[in-house]
């Protein structure tokens, strides 16, 4: 099924979501060993690509949110107050570190002056002017949102693994690739 | 009929009557108001860059080409292009090799008009010790003061000269066209 239903995730929001998680974490990691390229212009193509990823995530993230705005969630499964709060907290500061990352590397970028290509296919325009003095500051912002992303990846996945492993609910289910539901219309007989 | 011999004398004592116009005239470059760069490409995108320390010498008249000549000389550890990454690096041995060769010098050979406003200027051009022919297109505006403003731009090759070399030598990264241009403020010697 390409869309949600009432009880788990449609193929399109897997995709997103699975994508999106690997390509983020993935591409933050390769970030912070950036440095330890070998000559300079090694670390020029690794920063075309570092670059070119994120830039792949941000436009995921918009289809992402489109998507989303067109095909309602599964419902939400019974759980106490707080945990609903909690849950709808995390993930909207997700989807938010999701976007800051790429457009914080964007801005980094622009105030450091450098041209922005996509694959080497075409290049996008600067989001801020030139401005050596932020340079430092545009280069912090970027990388402690990526630690601030394993921050809240940590209560993401920990509350993930917690409904799987000791609540025994669909809620790691629904999302997970080709998984059958516990307490679904299909898990049931399971 | 014969003309008179004085009418066909004529031409003849025009010209000794004229200041002697043979060769082209020298000119002393304005450095202050004249400029010497390129312009070339990394990760798709152009950049300028510019020469702080050149020397120019312009015997020029459009009406003269046979006598104009240009000879310049660039100082290659002078290039600024407004990143200083960059700017550490061009003078470089992969790029520049300043050390080596401090020096890169053009020489025009002959001179010949394109259309009505431009000439063409033959030359060669030695830049990290190659030298390869290099032409450019002259734009000359003589100003009623008696000065007179130049436009120099070509097209080069960076690869031809071995700028860039190694792992530079990516045109994917860094493009191999290469404009050059400058714009000069000439005076009268």
């Amino acid at each position: 099924m390409l869309r949600n239903d009432a009880l788990r995730w449609g193929a399109v929001a897997k995709f997103f979501h699975w994508t999106i998680a690997l390509l983020i974490l993935g591409n933050g990691v390769f970030g912070l060993l950036l440095d330890l390229a070998s000559s300079p212009m090694q670390k020029i193509s690794w920063m075309a690509l570092h670059k070119s990823i994120g830039l792949t995530v941000l436009a995921l993230f918009v289809l992402r949110l489109l998507w989303r705005l067109g095909n309602r969630p599964p419902r939400e499964l019974p759980a106490p107050r707080w945990q609903l709060w909690a849950s709808r907290a995390v993930h909207g500061v997700l989807y938010l570190l999701v976007a800051a990352l790429p457009l914080s590397g964007w801005w980094f970028n622009s105030v450091r002056g450098y041209p922005l290509q996509f694959f080497k296919w075409f290049n996008l325009p600067a989001i801020a002017a030139k401005n050596p003095d932020l340079r430092r500051l545009a280069h912090e912002v970027h990388e402690y949102l990526f630690w601030l992303l394993l921050l809240v990846l940590i209560a993401h996945v920990g509350a993930a693994l917690k409904h799987h492993v000791f609540d025994r609910d669909d809620v790691l289910r629904r999302m997970w690739p080709f998984a059958r539901l516990r307490h679904g219309p299909k898990g049931d007989s399971a | 009929m014969t003309r008179p011999a004085t009418r066909r004398l004529a031409p003849l004592l025009l010209c000794l009557a004229l200041p002697i116009t043979a060769a082209a005239a020298d000119y002393r470059v304005r450095q202050d108001q004249s400029t010497l760069g390129f312009t070339a490409t990394f990760q798709g995108a152009p950049f300028q860059g510019s020469f702080a320390q050149w020397n120019a010498a312009i015997r020029f008249d459009p009406a003269q080409l046979a006598s104009s000549k240009f000879d310049v000389t660039v100082d290659t550890t002078s290039a600024g292009t407004g990143d200083s990454d960059r700017d550490s690096a061009l003078p470089g041995a992969d790029f520049f090799n300043a050390t080596k060769y401090p020096q890169a010098h053009y020489v025009s050979s002959g001179f010949s008009r394109m259309d009505a406003t431009r000439i063409l200027a033959r030359g060669k051009l030695t830049l990290r010790g190659e030298t390869q022919p290099l032409n450019l297109v002259v734009t000359f505006m003589p100003q009623t003061d008696g000065t007179a403003l130049m436009d120099v731009t070509g097209s080069l090759k960076r690869l031809d000269y071995g700028v860039g070399g190694g792992e530079y030598a990516d045109t994917s990264v860094i493009g191999n066209a290469v404009t050059v241009n400058a714009h000069l403020v000439l005076a009268p010697k």
